[in-house]
């Protein structure tokens, strides 16, 4: 997902470094702070891990917010033919990384599963079980995999040197 | 001639530029030709597989010759 600004068609210019600071941001703060938020209820007046839990998945919304309209993420989604060879070379070879990473996740979550399953009468892991638990788990694999070719190429790019 | 200017010249991101410059990325013979042609100089003279020998290497090397 990429927005684009009028004011800059190119994507917001933004230092590898800070990009790469933003999608660890987005990365950890996502989850952890669903997990504050959806933990057990405590039954306290003030659910302060809610509350922070809260934050935590808004600041992560904040850093997707930002990169959304980074040049990145536009080398990442743009059509092919608006990237010239340099950037669709660095696409493609970032796109087969976040692929590699992506199904290797899926792959390790559907062996959790099925070994909780297998192992539910001896350990009591966890699973999604209420609309809310999957809600979250939703968007958090509708956000990896709508940033993680961008992540890649903040990770591959040099910063801009001067004219 | 600026980067930018070279890369509105040959229809790329003024970034790839800086990445041609520093060899981070080698370019297809259709891009490298398209460069060569805004200087109009043969295209070995802008590419090589070795790095170039600096100025003051060449002028000291025809001085000696």
């Amino acid at each position: 997902m990429y927005v684009r600004s009028r004011r800059r068609p190119m994507g917001s210019a933004m230092s590898p470094a800070l990009a790469r600071t933003l999608f660890v941001a987005l990365y950890a703060l996502y989850p952890m702070g669903c997990i504050l938020q959806l933990g057990p209820d405590t039954g306290d007046e003030l659910p302060i891990a809610s509350i922070t839990g809260l934050l935590m998945v808004a600041l992560a919304m904040l850093a997707f917010a930002v990169l959304a309209g980074s040049s990145f993420q536009r080398q990442a989604q743009e059509p092919d033919a608006k990237l010239d060879e340099r950037e669709l070379a660095q696409r493609n070879r970032a796109t087969y990384r976040a692929f590699s990473v992506f199904a290797s996740l899926v792959a390790l979550g559907l062996l959790y599963m099925n070994l909780r399953l297998d192992f539910a009468d001896r350990f009591d892991l966890w699973a999604p079980v209420t609309p809310e638990h999957w809600n979250a788990l939703f968007w958090g694999v509708i956000i990896l995999s709508l940033t993680l070719p961008a992540a890649f190429l903040a990770w591959e790019q040099e910063p801009p040197s001067e004219d | 001639m600026s980067r930018k200017d070279l890369a509105e010249a040959i229809g790329v991101n003024p970034q790839t530029i800086g990445y041609l410059e520093r060899g981070d990325y080698a370019p297809s013979v259709e891009l490298a030709l398209k460069i060569a042609g805004v200087f109009s100089a043969p295209v070995e003279m802008v590419f090589s597989l070795k790095p170039f020998a600096s100025l003051a290497q060449t002028i000291r090397k025809t001085g000696e010759d």
